[in-house]
């Protein structure tokens, strides 16, 4: 599958997924979700959410929530109220944090759909130990950011992250790339053509005084900030 | 030197000699090999508008006479740098009759970056795989027959150095020939290249590979685009790039490198095998590791610093000035001069201008040529075998974080060595830095606290005689002012820091030829950009002295001198002299000490405004032309006023705590 398509559904057609197939008792979850994601982007009204929404009886599924004490619903205004906020919150973390897993330490190509299903099923124990295990990542595959959760704030050691930045290697340590968070694009850019892209194998040579890794026969000084981008896979 | 290399550029660029392109990754040899290539005649010029060097050497390759061209290292042909964009335009404008690729075998992931690119651009090449040597003894082989036929291009590997396979290469340049090796895009990504392709005029490479730049958002390509499509095309043209863009979520420039590297790993699977590693140059290793090391890196630092110090201050401003201004021009040339010129003009007048206390042959030339250029001069070849052997990328690594604090990173350790050298060139070669502002800071630092090497020379003189004490507080002084302006100057100054990302290339012996030229090149421009300057400086001062303006300066700056550095009133004139050449300066203040008329005090009181004080003319002029008049300006207003109020603070600091030096 081409990167176009893969990106394309993790996003869905309007950004938002809209790829899952939804038993009754999940519609609520899409809309919480939706209303997440407008709200992160600036965008959010009653009209936008039923645009976003894939499910047809959504503008009354809408008014339900409201009226539950969901949310907030006065003529195009939407707002979460706090135990609307909590479940979104949730739910757009275990999302997300399904779509990193799949996406990048799976690398399946059917990532979105594959998350779908997973996001609902997750218990919160289990969706912190997925997060630990790919070491508290701060965005999902498309760039957005993953709700932080208990476990990031405390950072929890007792279990060993699968997948960590770069920055926490030991010197001396080789590891394969296996993301990149989105920094700046030029950063990328220049990365990329020194050979730092996800799949390439990476030894963090030194810290101190200044961060080294090496590619290959490559050595490239950079800052402590760009290897905190970089997140490995222990080989 | 700038106009100059322009017009070598152009003469070069309209000869009909058949052209030979290197280009390849950093440090990959491409300057030991255009070494072999090249025989007679070598001229190192700057690309036109930019401080980048591009080498051009003539030869006569397989009988025919040759223009063979050394191209400043590329990592991509999509530009991230000046240097990278000289690089990638002479390939778009420049019509060569060979391209050469050199690629480091030990490296050829990141070569074939390079190779898939050219193969793009439809240019006839080959590919050299040079320190195969260096490959081999990492246990790295590569199968050129299997590469050559992959690639459809003829492919040879060569030692340069030690001048093997240069046969099989002169034999491969006679046949270059496209490479249909390609890289398929995404599909969005395709068909943007196609529509803007449309729309592309002619060029001497293909359109694809022009759009595929654009779409990486290539800011360089603008100025030809601009020259060569009207206006209402190229926001066509944005508008196609726009639209592919927000299709994907990274950059397109990442996402296109992506899909290249996934390419040159797919050939490396057939090409590469890894063997046990031999033994290979492990002490190099060692000692690039260990010159980066938090805690040995400090004492290599500070042998290197020793060395370098032996070498151009002890040797070259003790041993070769000594030679030239006492014999060559103290015994011969001013005598002969002198009864010259006595001879042939009379008249008193141009007599003292030529050969008087502020003559332009007696003064200027003596030091010009006798005490500054031997000094220059060796230290442009220390800072070429610095340069060379791969240490100056580990002393960023060493002094980052101190960087950090003023708002710069690693990089700019390398103008602020060059400072120690010259101040005038290093303002020049500020250019490599990334962002607007870490240029404006490293051109302030340098113009307040670095000494260039003449001065240096001079200073050091001076604080021979001193006390280790008096030594440090000088040495404190400056470096304490420059911490803090940078620091200060870094939260003034609108902008961002620029990233770290800098490569280190594996330690290595310099070659000799490569340093030779370089400093050859650098002294010519030091004689063709300096030594004018030395001549109007002192022609100043000559009239400033006939008309009697010195003396006035020196009554107008009596007070501070004297009251508040506690200096002899004489010192006035050489602060004055001191803006006119920094060096000057100082050697007015040496022949004050030497005099006996400064206590220990008075001389680091005076070195350390010295040494603060604005930078020489030449410097100005340069700072004017980098920076703009107004930046040029408020530096100068700034330091002067600055480097007084530092020295006022020491002088006062010094007598109030009675400290003895």
């Amino acid at each position: 599958m081409s990167e176009h398509k893969k990106i394309d559904a993790i996003e869905g057609k309007a950004g938002h997924p809209a790829l899952c197939v939804l038993p009754e008792i999940e519609k609520e979850d899409e809309i919480f979700e939706i209303i997440w994601t407008l709200r992160e982007e600036g965008t959010l009204t009653l009209e936008q959410i039923v645009q976003s929404c894939s499910i047809q009886e959504c503008e009354s599924i809408v008014k339900e929530l409201a009226r539950h004490g969901w949310i907030a619903l006065k003529g195009q205004s939407v707002e979460l109220l706090p135990k609307g906020e909590k479940r979104a919150r949730e739910l757009v973390r275990r999302h997300r944090l399904s779509l990193r897993m799949f996406y990048d330490l799976f690398a399946l190509d059917g990532a979105e759909a594959e998350a779908c299903k997973f996001e609902h099923i997750l218990s919160p124990e289990v969706t912190d130990s997925v997060c630990t295990l790919l070491g508290h990542p701060p965005n999902s595959p498309d760039g957005k950011p993953i709700p932080r959760g208990e476990c990031c704030a405390m950072f929890k050691q007792e279990m060993k992250p699968l997948v960590a930045p770069l920055a926490d290697l030991v010197p001396g340590e080789q590891a394969k790339i296996v993301f990149i968070t989105p920094g700046s694009h030029s950063r990328l850019d220049r990365l990329s053509a020194m050979g730092v892209v996800p799949g390439s194998i990476v030894k963090l040579h030194q810290k101190r005084p200044s961060y080294v890794i090496q590619l290959g026969e490559t050595m490239v000084a950079v800052d402590k900030d760009i290897t905190k981008e970089i997140f490995v896979k222990k080989v | 030197m700038h106009d100059h290399g322009s017009n070598d550029a152009e003469r070069y660029r309209d000869s009909k000699l058949n052209k030979v392109l290197l280009i390849g990754n950093p440090n990959v040899g491409k300057s030991a090999l255009f070494g072999l290539l090249t025989g007679k005649y070598v001229t190192v010029s700057n690309y036109p508008g930019t401080t980048v060097e591009v080498t051009y050497g003539n030869a006569t390759l397989n009988k025919t006479r040759s223009l063979v061209i050394d191209t400043p290292g590329v990592n991509s042909l999509v530009p991230m740098s000046e240097d990278e964009k000289v690089t990638r335009d002479m390939l778009l404008t420049d019509r060569a009759g060979a391209v050469v690729q050199v690629a480091d075998t030990k490296n050829l992931r990141r070569g074939l970056l390079i190779t898939l690119q050219l193969a793009e651009m439809g240019v006839p090449f080959i590919l050299d795989l040079n320190m195969d040597d260096e490959a081999r003894s990492r246990g790295i082989m590569v199968d050129q027959d299997k590469l050559s036929q992959m690639l459809g291009i003829e492919v040879v590997k060569t030692v340069a150095i030690r001048r093997s396979g240069i046969d099989r290469l002169l034999k491969s340049i006679q046949h270059p020939r496209r490479s249909p090796a390609g890289v398929r895009y995404d599909d969005a990504m395709e068909t943007g290249v196609r529509d803007i392709s449309a729309l592309l005029p002619e060029a001497n490479i293909s359109a694809r590979s022009l759009a595929l730049m654009i779409l990486a958002g290539d800011e360089s390509l603008k100025g030809w685009l601009h020259a060569n499509l009207q206006d209402k095309m190229i926001s066509k043209i944005e508008k196609i790039r726009q639209e592919v863009q927000s299709k994907f979520n990274n950059s397109l420039g990442y996402l296109i490198n992506q899909r290249r590297l996934k390419k040159a790993d797919e050939i490396l699977s057939q090409v590469l095998s890894l063997h046990e590693a031999g033994k290979g140059s492990t002490i190099a290793f060692h000692i690039g590791r260990w010159s980066m090391h938090p805690i040995y890196g400090l004492p290599i630092l500070a042998f290197v610093l020793y060395l370098v110090y032996q070498f151009v201050w002890v040797f070259g401003a003790g041993d070769a000035v000594g030679f030239l201004e006492e014999t060559v021009f103290g015994e011969y040339l001013n005598p002969w001069a002198t009864k010259i010129v006595t001879f042939v003009f009379p008249a008193p007048f141009i007599q003292e201008l030529l050969i008087g206390d502020y003559g332009l042959i007696t003064m200027a030339l003596t030091y010009a040529i006798a005490i500054v250029l031997p000094i220059v001069g060796f230290f442009f070849i220390a800072f070429g075998i610095l340069e060379d052997s791969g240490y100056l990328p580990r002393l960023a690594v060493m002094v980052n974080k101190v960087f950090k604090v003023m708002g710069l990173n690693g990089k700019a350790v390398l103008p602020m060595v060059l400072g120690l050298g010259c101040d005038t060139m290093a303002t020049l070669t500020t250019r490599i830095l990334e962002t607007k502002k870490e240029r404006i800071l490293v051109t302030l630092l340098l113009a307040l606290g670095v000494p260039c090497s003449a001065q240096l020379g001079v200073i050091l003189g001076m604080v021979s005689g001193l006390s280790g004490l008096a030594t440090t507080i000088w040495l404190g002084t400056i470096a304490g002012v420059m911490l803090l302006v940078g620091y200060l100057a870094s939260k003034i100054i609108p902008g961002e820091p620029s990233d770290f990302v800098l490569e280190l290339p594996p330690i290595r012996v310099p070659q000799l030829m490569n340093i030779f030229v370089k400093t050859l090149a650098r002294v010519q421009w030091y004689l063709k950009e300096a030594v004018p300057l030395f001549m109007l400086g002192t022609f100043i001062l000559f009239v400033g002295h006939k008309i009697g303006a010195l003396a006035y300066i020196q009554n107008l700056t009596d007070p501070l001198v004297v009251g508040m550095l506690g200096l002899p009133s004489k010192a006035a004139e050489a602060f004055v002299i001191g803006f006119l050449r920094r060096d000057y300066g100082a050697a007015g203040l040496f022949m004050l000490a030497k005099g006996g008329m400064l206590d220990p005090t008075q001389i680091v009181v005076s070195l350390v405004v010295i040494t603060l004080f604005v930078p020489c003319i030449a410097n100005f002029f340069m700072m004017v032309k980098e920076r703009g008049m107004k930046a040029a300006l408020y530096m100068a207003a700034f330091i002067f006023p600055f480097a007084f109020a530092v020295g006022g603070a020491l002088n006062w600091a010094l007598r109030t705590l009675k400290i003895a030096l």
